[in-house]
């Protein structure tokens, strides 16, 4: 169905990066999310794909726990990272935050300039020593965001006065720099052109190499493109999850298949 | 016929006009509203305002050139030195002025048949008494000249009233009538509605503008009479500010920089005060208050805008002044002896800076809120903790802002007068101890005006000019507003 070259997909490493088991969230009196079990391997690219609203968005919330800055918002069940419990008490939201990076929908670079933007996580974590070693930080992330070439004749320029595609490379750069282990990017590519999309897709595969990436997308293609790994989420349940080879050509639920061929959504 | 009545007669033309285009467009399109160009409501309205607007704006400048006119016209017929001074011109003509009131005044209530007021004397009857008994004190005997150019007057107005009333009347008619011919189904109401609201819209912000010049204005030429009495290098560079009311303006010392000195020092003091409590307030209220707190705690903080200034000086002069003086005092219980008494710099500057908390928490409160969620959630996502969210990415977006409140804040502290003539004391004094009495110009603007001297007398007149300097300083401050808020969008947005 979809033209994939089939030595993509080949997942590299099985190691089980992050594990969820029984996970329900709720907004208020709305269940969002209906008891959604998956296990997410390391050096992988996971894509979540399906419909408007049907909570892959709110799932990935959930794994770096953005959704404790939501109000409303309550989140039951297990998420283990590394086989440690996130939603434990003793479990710094703020450091789990630095372990798992987030790039979002719309790119969102501070007011501040390109190379601020990339130093800010170091800095808060204090991770370079002096200011040659974070001159190296930024400059190796802007590198691994292949935003380098563009960006290193400007960087006290203000990162706003880029264009989108090199914003969201930005955004992913001002992730990657903080080191994490997990990258999570929640429709990256949605505000972007074809050209800007294509780079940011290569920069996916280029950071599979070191993450575990989980990419929630609204575009098949994409998930096609660019993941090893696909789960289907529909109206808040996790219908299929299995390889992306085997979700876009040999899909078991039927759900999945009507969705894939354009049916609903 | 008053203007009142020709205004009410306009604005019933104007009803009227509404119904009867109206009904006119609809006719035309027999009755169905979907073959009319546009709504129905747009052919009323058209002629409404075809009614109103050049009738309205036509009587507006007649109302304000009409006296102006007669007065120019009237008073060439005064003697040749009055003539020449124009202060004594200027005096001859309201007593002109009042006698014709008077006049129209005496016959309207009946004290003076019209005739009788035109064919008075100033020989055979005394003018000054019979205008006495209806209530209309003149200050001398009235003599020929002022009788004569009276009667001038009131000729002119009463022929300008009722060409006025004409005119107007007419106006009104030709325009309501021409918009009313034009009314058919293919007219563009719409459109032509649309541009006429346009133009009032650009007229009001006109009339916004213009008093600000008129302003300006009303102020320069005082403040240019008070520099031909005073020299300016004496006013701007004195160091001593020592009005003599007594001394006709010899022993005067008019030096502004104790005055702006005090200003500043006592504003500085309330920004102290004000910014940081009001920034802090802010950011607890936007980004940690819980929902039902921020509902309640925001509105109260908002009351203290609420509060008379008057109120806010009682509380300097009865509550902060005299803790001040039992802490900083001479027998205070710090036993420094730096204050003297219990209005002071300090005194005020504390007063006026809670009362401009407010002003700086409620508007960098708004601005805080108006930082994307995206930016929260950018940092949030790198691992950074609230505070360091506040810190280094949302005040950073809000600056230009905050800036700004910061800057409005401290034009209400150069101008508040109420609680520096309470909390501050009168004296001026270029004095670095924030416990010692200071004043304002303001203050000083509202004693030199209320003050018993003559208005001719530098002494008085200085008060223009204090206003004046006041004005272009506070103008400086909001132009450096701007400049900082555009420098720092240009870089951010």
């Amino acid at each position: 169905m979809y033209d994939v070259p089939n030595s993509e997909r080949t997942v590299t490493a099985t190691d089980t990066k992050i594990a969820a088991k029984g996970v329900q969230v709720y907004y208020g009196d709305t269940h969002a999310i209906k008891d959604v079990d998956v296990q997410i391997a390391d050096k992988t690219v996971t894509a979540f794909i399906g419909p408007s609203g049907c909570g892959k968005s709110t799932f990935l919330r959930c794994l770096n726990r953005m959704n404790d800055t939501i109000d409303i918002c309550r989140v039951e069940g297990d998420i283990h990272i590394d086989g440690e419990d996130i939603y434990d008490k003793r479990v710094d939201p703020v450091q789990l935050r630095a372990k798992v990076g987030m790039v979002f929908q719309k790119p969102n670079p501070f007011p501040k300039s390109i190379y601020d933007n990339v130093a800010y996580g170091p800095r808060i974590h204090g991770m370079a020593r002096n200011k040659a070693e974070l001159d190296d930080i930024v400059e190796s992330a802007l590198r691994r965001a292949a935003l380098w070439n563009e960006a290193k004749d400007r960087l006290q320029a203000p990162g706003t006065g880029l264009s989108g595609g090199q914003q969201q490379r930005l955004c992913i750069a001002r992730a990657v720099a903080t080191e994490p282990e997990i990258l999570l990017m929640d429709e990256p590519c949605s505000a972007l052109d074809p050209i800007a999309t294509a780079q940011v897709e290569e920069l996916i595969d280029e950071l599979r190499q070191n993450y575990a990436v989980v990419i929630v997308t609204h575009s098949m293609q994409q998930a096609a493109r660019v993941s090893q790994k696909t789960a289907f989420f529909h109206l808040g349940n996790l219908v299929e999850y299995d390889d992306t080879n085997k979700i876009f050509t040999n899909p078991t639920d039927k759900r999945t298949e009507s969705y894939i061929t354009g049916r609903i959504g | 016929m008053p203007a009142s009545w020709i205004f009410l007669i306009v604005v019933v033309l104007a009803a009227a006009g509404y119904v009867l285009a109206r009904g006119r467009a609809m006719a035309s399109a027999g009755g169905d509203q979907r073959r009319l160009h546009s709504l129905p409501s747009y052919y009323g309205t058209n002629a409404a305002m075809a009614a109103a607007v050049p009738a309205l704006g036509l009587l507006a400048i007649w109302l304000i050139a009409q006296p102006m006119v007669s007065d120019l016209y009237v008073s060439s017929g005064l003697p040749e030195a009055i003539q020449a001074d124009a202060g004594e011109r200027s005096l001859a003509m309201a007593d002109v002025r009042r006698v014709a009131d008077g006049l129209d005044y005496a016959v309207s209530q009946g004290a003076m048949t019209r005739e009788e007021a035109a064919n008075l004397s100033v020989s055979a009857n005394d003018i000054r008494e019979r205008l006495g008994a209806v209530g209309i004190a003149l200050g001398s005997d009235v003599d020929e000249t002022t009788l004569e150019l009276a009667q001038q007057y009131r000729n002119l107005t009463n022929t300008g009233n009722t060409i006025r009333t004409v005119l107007v009347l007419l106006v009104a008619l030709a325009s309501f009538g021409a918009a009313y011919m034009m009314t058919a189904k293919d007219f563009r109401a719409r459109n032509t509605v649309e541009r006429a609201v346009l133009i009032l819209l650009i007229a009001a912000a006109c009339v916004a503008i213009l008093t600000t010049i008129g302003i300006v204005f009303s102020l320069i030429f005082n403040t240019l009479d008070f520099f031909s009495r005073y020299p300016a290098a004496e006013f701007f560079l004195g160091t001593t500010w020592q009005p003599s009311f007594s001394g006709r303006g010899g022993g005067s010392e008019l030096g502004f920089l104790p005055l702006i000195w005090g200003t500043l020092y006592i504003s500085i003091i309330a920004l102290a005060v004000a910014v940081p409590l009001g920034l802090f307030s802010a950011i607890y209220l936007s980004e940690y208050a819980s929902k039902p707190v921020r509902s309640v705690v925001k509105p109260l903080l908002e009351v203290l805008a609420g509060i008379p200034t008057i109120v806010y000086g009682l509380f300097a002069l009865l509550t902060v002044g005299p803790l001040l003086l039992s802490a900083f005092g001479n027998d205070g219980v710090l036993q420094l002896g730096w204050m003297s008494g219990g209005t002071a710099a300090m005194t005020a500057g504390l007063v006026m800076g809670i009362m401009l908390i407010p002003f700086v928490s409620s508007l960098s409160d708004d601005i805080i809120n108006s930082v994307p969620q995206a930016m929260r959630d950018g940092s949030y996502g790198l691992g950074a903790t609230q505070s360091e969210t506040i810190r280094q990415v949302i005040l950073p977006a809000a600056l230009p802002g905050i800036v700004g409140a910061i800057l409005l804040a401290a034009s209400r502290a150069i101008g508040e007068t109420m609680i520096v003539v309470l909390g501050a004391g009168a004296a001026a004094s270029l004095s670095l101890n924030p416990f010692e009495a200071m004043t304002t110009v303001t203050a000083k603007i509202v004693s030199q005006l209320t003050g018993d001297g003559e208005f001719n007398s530098p002494e008085t007149l200085v008060a223009f000019a204090l206003g004046m300097t006041l004005f272009v300083i506070t103008l400086a401050l909001n132009v450096l507003a701007l400049w900082i808020v555009r420098r720092y969008r240009e870089q951010y947005e």
